[in-house]
């Protein structure tokens, strides 16, 4: 690791302006991708603005069907949170699959959702339950949050301050993990709800989390795994690395779209 | 891994070879470059900064255009050293054909990388590689076609 | 027995400080005035160097030197050396190509040490060592065995002509041919094992001290032998003589393998030190451990199996081709020839063998034994081969098994081994009784229902541990005797010091040692202490590999016993007066038999060293030392069955169950032999179904260098495993102890990749990954519909 300034703020304007009066500044959640990568010495912030301190980017709120859960809840808490698995369980489910327990009581939602790693789990959810991503200046819907891998509508210094959703009537995730990392090697998040039928996929597409509209097509029509299975997936814009080919990947969309649809009920 | 595309540009086929020969283009489209300083008509000096995910990388190199066949054909080579990051290389064979007003650009690219990039980042180099060579081209086209670039 | 003794489960004595983060390991260790190293390492898996430039680097704050090879090959440190010798079938000695500990003209791999930065902090230098440059000229790389061995292929070593190091064979090509040409059946397959990282949980670290006034070196290191690391140090590497070089290896987490040799980072530590006037310390980190650390396995095979037309082998014909990695590292040369090609008749009555086997450079890390070594991989191939040639001649794979046992023993295999003891069939039977063997096929159907795929598979292995008879590896071609030393040290006050050669990096030593002692002397467990890895307390040792610590090691400690028990019960006879054979050690005292007569073992241990009343003539003092060099290797065996559920949609494989039934001879703490049952399962699992060392086949650059990327195996990818213990007393050492470090990491890949192609019907290779069984599967698909 290079040398590196630390602040902790205790508030989202503190934490914006500390990180706006350095140009190599960087947000700081959980760390669990931005500390094992500064080890690597492969980023070298000249700033890491604390944001684990910020109360009012803590907890979950649910009234009714709204969802609120602050951007610096940790995997743990929403995998835990009774209040969230009375309405939205699958959000709960696909927290507590992430990493392992050391990385699910450090990383948090607004660190993985601002990461946007092609292979993160949040992402899918975040963009089937058609949530808001809540920043400190404006509010952006997931459609338009999403803009390829490790790439979001995030401005420079823009930060995430909650997810925000209706619960959706029915959801559920299910993930083909890497057998190395863990991470999704092909994780599907399905949501039915006032938006209609949501279909996201993680892990799988070659530019990072993306909408299977054909399997939203044949779930609008019919709610039930049967249907996935007659759906093509093509495996033209899947991800080729070494642990998956694009055609098994397509495989992995149409099976996990199916066990999360079994899972949503 | 091989990465293959194309774009139609809507320009004659000898704008498009003049640009794919005009380091000041080069330096709009390639990715994160932020100085190409010609040496000779073939042989550039580059700095290209990449931010991939939570990685930011600097290389220094070299970009070379060989196999001219013009103006239809050549070869676009890149290769950089990254210091800690590692080293990255890769070559793009792009070939012009002419349809009707507009100029079709297919390109053939091919990317290495090295050290911790190649240790850590295996499983993005793919994608990786094939995002910034559509990057590359889909905004070489549009410095082409955009009527207010004003670089030409 | 007693409740500490021989047999007992007793509790780990050295877990407390382990588990309690007290154990003290190399990077632990501080000496004053210790500064930090960071190895500048080739990012090119073969290359020429133009030029080094450390002048920027030498500037950097913190900084007190940087050195390069160069300036190393002028003070005369010596190349790595392999030290077993393999001559090729045309006579001529292996091909050995220089490796310099740090590269002078050429770099060979990804990772190649280059340069090494010495500064006041790790972090410095790592800033220093960003900005030594060193000007490459690229050339081509190769990186598979069979691609090195093709015309043409990149030359990595000017000493070894076409990358070959040697063409090897053992046993009767004529007679093998005959039997193949004669045969009622020849089951031919292909067969690959997979490369392998060892990942020790604690990396490799060294710390090099050099004492100017004392002229006297002492290295501090991660060392399965930390006297065979001075020896070679001493005869082969020129750091120091041997009595100028004390080397330590403290608490170590895990070896598998890697730490029995002598890497390039030790002897530069050692050089650096010298050179800069401080102590230096290097500790590796998990990346460099992939790139740098020797791997394991990489064998491509092809094999004729020939059987009679009553399904007896008549007939086993091998040829291998071994990667060695870009450079031969200390006993690379002996796992794919004498500790491979002599396993190849396994638990059979095979009449002629044949084994040819090319050994080559590519431009990978050094390939060297890793838990197993060279056993795993003639397991493999043959237990493979049985089942596939079970499947073509429509038997069980348990009668065909049965039917090529040996049954007598000694038996003499054609290809030098003579197994002493066994019952193959007690472990056989065992297996597929606690396996439930019989109603596999109610449970496969049962699965079928429920849309998995079920298979049952087995693996019976042999393996030769308690390495080895002096002569007999002398006469093979090895650089050492692998004998092993014991020092038994009974105190004043009677507690006892055990001095071993054998060393401890996970085996728990410090227990079982003492059980044999507690056991012998009747003395509690808490009053013995084992002391190993240090060459300035232990006279001398072979180390721990090859399951040799209990068969070896203890051997020597019994010896030693031996010599202190008799000199013991002369002093007792004498205080007494009675006579020596009367005497009989008990409960922590010595008696004479049939009397009251008694003893404590305290104050015969006091008399020894007050000398007050010793025997005419006798020495004062208790302390004994043996060496001990086995007359035999010792040969485990047993069964293992894998039962697994494939989930076609994905590929997956879930080990239903796993059953080993072992014969370990005699055991002396069944509690850790079983620990380290599981763990030799853990990682013949991961081998069979996770891990792969990747390469990128043209640029050479390693691309599964973190966890991201290398699937280890976690708790959840393994059932709870069935254990059981068969025992033929191991005759050729006085504990009958055969050896159980690596069994589990032997037997367990064949049986499970033959119960996943028992379920899904295709041959497959490993790590049978869910990719690669859903590939499988698909590819099957066509062909299982035309069928």
């Amino acid at each position: 690791m290079y040398d590196t300034n630390y602040h902790r703020a205790s508030s989202v304007e503190e934490a914006v302006k500390l990180r706006s009066s350095q140009d190599e500044a960087r947000y700081l959640s959980g760390g669990m991708t931005l500390i094992a990568t500064m080890k690597q010495r492969l980023a070298a912030p000249s700033d890491l603005v604390d944001l684990r301190h910020v109360a009012s980017m803590k907890g979950i709120s649910v009234e009714g069907r709204k969802v609120r859960i602050g951007a610096g809840t940790t995997h743990a808490e929403v995998a835990s949170s009774s209040a969230l698995k009375s309405v939205c369980p699958a959000i709960c489910h696909l927290a507590g699959m992430i990493g392992d327990p050391h990385v699910r009581h450090m990383g948090t939602i607004g660190g993985s959702v601002a990461n946007n790693d092609p292979a993160a789990d949040y992402p899918s959810a975040v963009l089937a339950l058609n949530a808001t991503v809540v920043t400190d200046r404006r509010e952006i819907v997931a459609d338009d949050y999403f803009q390829g891998m490790f790439d979001t509508a995030l401005e420079e210094g823009e930060l995430i301050t909650a997810i925000t959703f209706e619960a959706p009537e029915k959801a559920g995730y299910a993930k083909f993990p890497n057998p190395a990392s863990r991470y999704a090697l092909t994780g599907v998040f399905v949501a039915k709800g006032a938006s209609g039928v949501r279909v996201a996929v993680t892990g799988a597409g070659s530019n990072g989390v993306f909408r299977a509209t054909d399997i939203e097509i044949a779930l609008s029509a019919s709610w039930s795994s049967d249907f996935v299975a007659s759906v093509a997936v093509d495996a033209g814009q899947l991800m080729e690395d070494m642990h998956a080919t694009p055609e098994y990947r397509a495989n992995l969309v149409k099976v996990m779209a199916k066990r999360a649809v079994a899972m949503a009920g | 891994m091989e990465i293959s595309g194309e774009e139609r540009i809507a320009a004659p086929r000898d704008i498009v070879w003049a640009a794919l020969n005009n380091p000041d283009i080069l330096r709009q489209c390639i990715p994160g470059c932020q100085t190409l300083e010609q040496k000779s008509p073939t042989e550039l000096a580059a700095t290209v900064k990449l931010k991939i995910g939570p990685v930011s990388a600097s290389f220094n190199g070299e970009v070379t255009l060989s196999d001219i066949n013009a103006p239809e054909s050549y070869r676009i080579s890149g290769e950089g050293k990254g210091g800690i990051a590692g080293f990255a290389k890769g070559h793009a064979d792009v070939v012009l054909e002419e349809d009707g007003v507009d100029t079709i650009l297919r390109y053939k690219a091919d990317a290495q990388v090295g050290g911790k990039l190649a240790q850590l980042g295996s499983r993005l180099i793919g994608s990786t590689s094939q995002k910034l060579a559509q990057q590359f081209f889909a905004d070489f086209n549009a410095v082409l076609t955009t009527p207010a670039e004003t670089s030409l | 027995m007693g409740m500490e003794g021989i047999g007992a489960r007793v509790a780990r004595k050295e877990d407390k400080r382990f588990l309690t983060g007290k154990g003290r390991y190399t990077d632990d260790m501080v000496v004053p005035g210790m500064k930090y190293a960071y190895f500048v390492r080739s990012p090119h898996a073969h290359a020429k160097i133009t030029g080094i430039n450390v002048s920027a680097a030498k500037a950097m704050p913190g900084v007190i030197d940087v050195l390069d090879g160069k300036q190393l090959q002028a003070d005369g440190i010596g190349n790595l050396i392999c030290g077993w010798m393999i001559h090729s079938k045309d006579g001529s000695p292996m091909k050995m190509g220089a490796w310099r500990p740090l590269a002078v003209d050429t770099v060979r791999y990804v990772g190649d040490a280059v340069a090494i930065v010495v500064a006041n902090s790790v972090a410095e230098a790592r800033d220093a060592a960003e900005v030594v440059t060193v000007d490459y000229e690229e050339l081509p790389a190769v990186i598979t065995s069979v691609a090195a061995l093709e015309a043409g292929a990149p030359q990595i070593h000017p000493e070894a002509p076409g990358n070959l190091i040697f063409d090897w064979q053992i046993g009767d090509g004529a007679a093998t041919d005959k039997a193949i040409a004669e045969a009622a059946h020849v089951t031919e397959i292909e067969i690959l094992n997979n490369r392998l990282s060892p990942n020790p949980m604690e990396p490799r670290a060294a710390l090099g001290v050099y004492d100017e006034a004392e002229d006297h070196y002492t290295c501090y290191t991660t060392s399965q032998n930390p006297h065979v690391a001075r020896l070679v140090m001493s005869a082969f590497y020129n750091v120091a003589p041997e009595n100028k070089l004390r080397v330590i290896a403290p608490d170590v987490g895990g070896g598998f393998g890697s730490k029995i040799y002598i890497y390039p980072e030790e002897i530069v530590c050692l050089w650096a030190s010298k050179k800069t006037g401080v102590p230096v310390k290097w500790t590796s980190d998990r990346t460099e451990a992939f790139l740098t650390d020797a791997h394991g396995r990489d064998h491509v095979s092809k094999v004729k199996m020939a059987f009679d037309k009553d399904h007896r082998i008549i007939g086993l014909k091998v040829d291998t081709i071994a990667n060695l990695g870009a450079y031969m590292s200390l006993f690379s040369s002996a796992v794919p020839t004498y500790l491979y090609a002599t396993l190849l008749s396994g638990q059979y009555a095979i009449p002629a063998i044949h084994a040819n086997v090319r050994t080559v450079y590519t431009n990978t890390v050094p390939v060297d034994a890793y838990r197993g070594a060279g056993r795993p991989e003639a397991t493999y191939l043959l237990e493979r081969t049985m089942e596939v040639a079970a499947r073509e001649l429509g038997v069980s794979p348990a009668e065909l098994r049965r039917k090529n046992f040996i049954r007598s023993f000694p038996y003499q295999t054609p290809v030098i081994m003579n197994y002493d003891a066994g019952d193959y069939e007690a472990s056989l039977s065992a297996a597929m009784s606690a396996a439930d063997w019989d109603g596999f096929a109610a449970r496969r159907a049962e699965a079928e229902g429920r849309g998995k795929k079920r298979g049952i598979g087995m693996s019976c292995y042999i393996e030769a541990c308690g390495i080895a008879p002096s002569q007999a590896v002398g006469s093979l071609g090895a650089g050492v005797g692998l004998w092993e030393s014991a020092e038994v040290r009974v105190n004043a006050v009677g507690t006892i010091e055990v001095l071993t050669g054998s060393h401890s990096h996970g085996q728990g030593h410090e227990t079982t040692f003492a059980q044999l002692v507690a056991d012998r002397l009747g003395v509690p467990l808490a009053s013995v202490n084992i002391v190993h890895g240090d060459t300035d307390k232990v006279q001398m040792g072979m180390g721990t590999y090859g399951s040799r610590s209990g068969a070896v090691g203890m051997s020597a400690i019994v010896k030693a016993l031996d010599k202190v028990e008799m000199k013991a019960k002369k002093i007792a006879a004498h205080l007494m007066e009675a006579d020596e054979s009367d005497i009989v050690i008990e409960n922590g005292a010595l008696k004479v038999a049939g009397t009251d007569k008694t003893l404590p073992w305290f104050q015969m241990a006091l008399a020894a060293y007050t000398a007050h009343n010793l025997p005419a003539g006798m020495e004062p003092g208790l302390k004994e030392t043996a060496f001990y060099d086995p007359s035999n290797f010792t040969f485990p065996a047993g069964c293992y069955i894998a039962e697994v559920e494939i989930d076609p949609d994905t590929g997956k494989t879930e080990i239903i169950q796993f059953v080993a039934a072992d014969d370990f001879g005699n055991i002396i703490n069944p509690m850790i032999v079983e620990g380290q049952v599981h763990g030799g399962l853990a990682q013949g699992i991961g081998q069979a179904l996770l891990e792969e060392v990747r390469y990128d086949e043209t640029s050479g650059q390693l691309l599964t260098a973190s966890y991201m990327d290398y699937a280890m195996p976690r708790a959840d990818d393994l059932p709870s495993f069935k254990l059981s213990h068969q025992n033929t007393p191991c005759p050729s050492n006085p504990l009958g102890i055969k050896g159980c470090g690596e069994a589990g990491a032997i037997g367990s890949p064949p049986a499970l990749i033959n119960a996943i192609t028992d379920a899904i019907g295709v041959e497959i290779t490993m790590p049978a990954t869910p990719l690669k069984v859903w590939q499988a599967l698909q590819a099957a698909q066509p062909r299982m519909a035309a069928e």
